[in-house]
């Protein structure tokens, strides 16, 4: 909202405050100033300028020379105008200045041939109105080299003030002007509401009937007549045109004026094109479609409040006016509307229209509906000031559904445990007082207060609490820097995922943050689907099933950029619906953390100690085991793994803790990869966190170390190709006593030597026993348990035997 | 002659011991170990020795024979093993075989930051579900059904009920109705907002929510908090304001600024984080008496702080997890 501060001073005496204090204050006090224009620069380096003389360019037709003087010397200026001419007064831009429409940087100039030092400017150029015919004539009294901004009281500054939600008494200049008085402790004055009304009385010209008195509790309409619509005077436009608004005519500038002043939107009808001469304020009902001022025609819901006279819909209650009662050139009579409407029932049609005005945008958080009688006399007697017309005597006020003022307390010593810092009575009484609450009952401990008619936000005790701290200044309240402490158990979700990670990057591996949004025909492949009822675009429609997706395609964007040896990993969460019915209750759905490690690429990249080695499923299954034996008892990685994983790897398998699955992985299929334009191997494992953490160790006991030697035995067996090394150790582990702690396979060999489909796996095993030294015969009694028994199961033979 | 092979045997030992590389060994070799060598001549002249004595200036001559080779052979080797490591020419400025090291996401590490900060400071951390219900999210932080403060926030509903979080403030309805106070939390997590991916605005990003609930809790002491966290995460001369500012759901509420200068730019005041007191309807909301207890509030945005931190002007670029990106952190 913008807020001209000197339009200000009509209410609240700034002129000893500096504009930064300004600011400050109103910062401070929840009122954000975002932006600060000062008008004054915005005219740096113009001034008023006297036209000396006007000559023919002498190579141009539609040029003119001119020699300007501001007020010192005469300077040749290059003018295209029509209008200039000698002995006028004009808006002079000398060189270095910033022309206000545009921005550009006067400089010297040769136009033509002829050198220019400055500029004479129109009204557009200087971004005071749409004019572009000529120049800007001047009051040929206006003394020349005085400041243009001085000379045309154009020095202002216009603040941005965000206002919140629940700020509505701020939107309007008296609104900033009340609270300046107390953070200032200044004197507000409303302006003087006096004119004189003659003829007949209001109630005899129109009549006003509300048919919806809970959306639209109070009706003002005030009558008159015999007005002359033209332009609004100077001043007038100035402080319109000081606020970004445009000004129309009289009568419409007076109702923005007086919506800017004390933030009560008003409306003027034609009254003549009033029929019946009357206002009946209902629903829209059925099927109802009405051309609003701006010409577009609007579909109403059947509850949206209208403004309607005898026959027809003339407004959108609160929201905006129709064209069939808009007040144009000719029109004589008026009917001036100030009226209170229920906040949410604007807010519903403003939304459904999907139109907003300032009207709306007002009345939506609620609009005092105690100001209502005065605006409509405002208004009427500002018309009266800028057109004759003769006002109707009273004004037609039908509130059918008074408003009562609240009461509220407050305590002192409430303040003081709240804040944490003791506020004195007289301060607190002060603040309220300012702010227009009304003292009712005081005492030693409380005060009781009428909650003025324009704070809908003020409703209980630590409402009043807050408005006294904030005009006090939070940052008057001391900052306590000791703090209590707590003795209860503390506790940390997230450390479990913090080891996770810290292991992950201790094995090389970096993090990534991938969108939870995908789009349905992906979403669709990982899961049963939940989509969004508003999604932004069809690709991020619904919630991600996996977070395969991310990762290829924050693969796919590395590869784009050359970066094609990766290992990445995302911690996040996955969501899929459990039910078949609409989601209506968390049992509906399983939102599960989820980790997933990734490497694609190489896993060297071309060293001078090793060529090229393209990353596979080994060095996979080596990450993961390396990292899981870290935070569980034992880990097995194993080729029995679930459907789910085989549709989506090669080389899949499923990783198991003591029997129980907690997750697969594996190089993942082509056609996956393909959609994202990755066309390289990516190998990648997925592991449901919950159930890592479930059974992740959480407390670790310390082993004795041993005190006696331990024992190996080598051993090579030629098996067939399709053995896996896995139930190799399993047999031996089987038929073995518990001397033998550790099997290790050490190599692998294939060769025609052994025969086709024939491989050879060797193995070392290590025997020992935590209290004894062992003997030769108890180790090899297992040593050849083990031989035996893989011999026989397998079909194997002794290699080098 | 017993006494010439004794000089002959300290006569060695003296040479030998000034021996200082191959080429001096090698003279050494030749003076008594060639076969014209003092050894050898002493061997020749055992002829000459009476027979009694043969016995005893041979085993002499022997252990001389012994003592010298093998003290030769010893210095030998030793001298050859030195040579060859002055031989061996080793480039150390050859890369040396690394090992990658990965990193967190950086709004990891930065949360990572603002935990430790916050776990020194006595809270635990708390999570909550991402795919909340309105309930959590609006109703029971006292947003009425329509109010206006809906309009600052455009949510992503599933249905009419659920939604995906906007902000982390339901983790506090969740803690205040699971546990009794006085309870100290920070609760991370991941937020969504219907907003167009640009520069300046991602659909989703993450939060700190932060939340003390005791019988004397106050204003003054969440601003000593505050102050405390931003001194410890900015540095200590960082400049801070508080401002009035509304949440429905902390009364009053208040945001607080740092004072920014990014290098080469004018400097200004930031919003780092809102704040205030729980709301005393939230309290009831959540069956907490709020005669009894006080409690505050906060949250704070991380991807911002992030940005702030290393100095990051496009949010994208956080979630487009580019390797020359990642490995920067």
């Amino acid at each position: 909202m913008k807020i001209s501060i000197n339009w200000l001073n009509d209410y609240v005496d700034l002129k000893n405050i500096s504009v930064s204090e300004i600011v400050d204050k109103l910062t401070y006090a929840g009122l954000e100033v975002e932006e600060i224009d000062d008008q004054a620069k915005k005219f740096e380096n113009i001034v008023i300028g006297y036209v000396k003389e006007v000559k023919k360019h002498p190579n141009a037709d539609k040029l003119s020379l001119c020699k300007v003087n501001d007020g010192k010397d005469d300077y040749s200026v290059v003018c295209g105008a029509p209008n200039v001419a000698a002995g006028q007064k004009v808006a002079f831009a000398k060189v270095g200045a910033v022309i206000p429409n545009g921005g550009m940087k006067l400089e010297k100039a040769k136009i033509r041939g002829e050198v220019s030092f400055g500029m004479i400017c129109s009204e557009r150029e200087l971004g005071l109105g749409d004019n572009h015919e000529g120049i800007m004539v001047l009051d040929p009294l206006l003394k020349e080299g005085l400041s243009f901004a001085d000379a045309m009281e154009m020095k202002d500054t216009i603040l941005e003030i965000a206002i919140t939600p629940n700020r509505a008494d701020a939107l309007s200049h008296i609104g900033i002007a009340r609270e300046l008085s107390a953070l200032f402790n200044l004197h507000l004055k409303y302006p003087d509401v006096n004119f004189k009304e003659s003829g007949k009385k209001s109630e005899e010209l129109a009549s006003v009937e509300i048919k919806n008195s809970d959306n639209c509790p109070r009706y003002i309409g005030k009558v008159v007549s015999k007005v002359d619509i033209k332009e609004s005077p100077d001043w007038l436009q100035k402080r319109l045109k000081s606020i970004g608004l445009r000004p129309i005519n009289n009568i419409v500038d007076v109702t923005n004026f007086v919506l800017h002043e004390v933030g009560q939107p008003l409306h003027a009808f034609d009254l003549d094109n009033l029929g019946g001469k009357k206002i009946i304020v209902r629903d829209a009902g059925k099927n109802t479609k009405f051309t609003t001022l701006d010409s577009k025609e609007r579909k109403l819901q059947p509850d949206d409040l209208m403004i309607c006279d005898a026959n027809k819909p003339v407004a959108i209650a609160g929201v905006m006016g129709g064209e069939n009662s808009e007040v144009k050139s000719s029109t004589k009579n008026l009917l001036i509307e100030s009226a209170y409407f229920n906040p949410s029932s604007i807010r519903k049609t403003s939304k459904n229209l999907g139109l907003s005005t300032d009207a709306s945008y007002r009345f939506e958080r609620g609009t005092d509906p105690e100001i209502t009688k005065w605006a409509a006399r405002r208004a009427t007697q500002l018309i009266q000031q800028t057109s004759s017309g003769e006002i109707a005597i009273g004004e037609i006020d039908a509130y059918p559904h008074k408003i009562t003022q609240r009461k509220c307390e407050l305590r002192f010593n409430r303040l003081n445990k709240i804040l944490g810092y003791q506020i004195g009575a007289t301060d607190v009484e002060k603040i309220l007082i300012k702010l227009g609450f009304i003292i009712e009952k005081k005492s030693a401990d409380e005060l009781t207060v009428t909650v003025p008619s324009y704070r809908h936000d003020i409703e209980r005790e630590i409402d009043l609490i807050e408005e006294v701290a904030r005009i006090y200044g939070y940052n008057k309240i001391p900052e306590v820097s000791k703090i209590s402490v707590t003795l209860e158990e503390k506790v940390d979700h997230y450390a479990f995922n913090d080891r996770v990670r810290e292991l992950l990057n201790s094995l090389g591996f970096y993090e990534i943050i991938t969108n939870s949004l995908l789009s349905e025909d992906i979403a669709k492949r990982f899961g049963n689907v939940i989509n969004l009822l508003n999604p932004q675009s069809s690709e991020l429609s619904h919630l991600r099933t996996s977070l395969i997706p991310g990762l290829l395609t924050s693969i796919s964007n590395n590869i784009k950029v050359n970066e094609k040896d990766l290992q990445l990993f995302e911690l996040g969460k996955v969501f899929e619906k459990v039910s078949v019915s609409n989601i209506s209750d968390f049992k509906d759905f399983n939102e599960s953390e989820h980790l997933l490690l990734a490497q694609t690429g190489n896993r060297i990249r071309n060293e001078w100690f090793e060529k090229d080695s393209p990353a596979d499923v080994y060095d996979l299954t080596g990450f993961v085991e390396s990292f899981l034996t870290k935070i569980l008892p034992e880990v097995t990685v194993n080729v029995k793994s679930m459907n789910e994983s085989r549709s989506r790897f090669d080389h899949s398998f499923g990783l198991f803790c003591q029997n129980q699955n907690i997750g697969f992985g594996g190089r993942l299929k082509e056609e996956l990869c393909a959609l994202f334009d990755v066309d390289q191997d990516v190998y990648m494992v997925q592991v449901d966190l919950s159930v890592l953490k479930g059974i992740s160790i959480t407390k670790k006991i310390f082993n004795e170390l041993l005190k006696f030697p331990k024992v190996y035995r080598d051993v090579a067996f030629v098996l067939d190709v399709n053995i896996t090394s896995n139930q190799v150790i399993s047999i031996i582990k089987e038929v073995s006593s518990n001397l033998l702690h550790n099997i290790k396979l050490f190599d692998i060999f294939q060769s025609e030597s052994l025969g086709k489909d024939k491989k050879s796996l060797a193995f070392q095993l290590e025997f020992f026993n935590s209290s004894r030294t062992l003997t030769e015969e108890e180790v090899e009694k297992d040593f050849r348990n083990a031989i035996k028994a893989v011999e026989k199961i397998f079909n194997a033979q002794l290699r080098g035997s | 002659m017993i006494d010439k092979i004794d000089e002959t045997r300290k006569s060695f030992d003296e040479n030998l011991s000034k021996v200082e590389n191959l080429t001096s060994l090698e003279d050494l070799r030749i003076k008594f170990l060639s076969r014209k060598g003092l050894v050898s001549q002493l061997f020749e002249s055992l002829k000459d020795v009476s027979k009694e004595e043969k016995p005893k200036v041979g085993q002499a001559l022997n252990q001389l024979k012994i003592h010298t080779q093998s003290k030769f052979d010893e210095l030998k080797e030793k001298l050859e093993k030195g040579q060859k490591s002055l031989d061996e020419f080793v480039d150390l400025t050859l890369p040396g075989r690394k090992r990658v090291i990965g990193s967190k996401h950086i709004i990891t590490q930065t949360l990572d930051e603002i935990k430790n900060i916050f776990k020194g400071l006595g809270f635990s951390i708390y999570e909550g579900p991402e795919l909340e219900s309105d309930y959590y999210n609006f109703e029971a932080l006292n947003f009425p059904p329509d109010h206006p403060a809906r309009d600052m926030q455009d949510t992503f509903f599933v249905t009419d009920k659920f939604l995906l979080r906007t902000h982390t403030s339901p983790v506090q309805i969740r803690l205040m109705k699971e546990k009794k106070p006085p309870l100290r939390a920070i609760m991370p997590g991941k937020v969504f907002r219907n907003e167009a991916i640009s520069a300046k605005s991602y659909c989703l990003f993450h939060q700190v929510e932060g939340l003390y609930v005791d019988t004397d809790v106050t204003f003054a002491e969440l601003k000593g908090t505050l102050v405390a966290f931003v001194k410890q995460f900015f540095g200590q001369d960082i400049k801070y304001r508080f401002r009035a500012s509304f949440f429905p759901f902390t009364e009053p509420s208040a945001e607080m600024d740092i004072w920014w200068e990014p290098k080469g730019k004018q400097g200004r005041w930031m919003e780092i984080l809102g704040c205030g007191m729980v709301d005393p309807n939230v309290l009831v909301n959540v069956g907490i008496d709020p005669e009894i207890y006080t409690g505050y509030a906060f949250g704070m945005g991380i991807e911002r702080t992030a940005m702030r931190k290393y100095g990051i002007d496009d949010i994208r670029i956080l979630f487009d997890n580019d390797k020359r990106f990642l490995t920067q952190f």
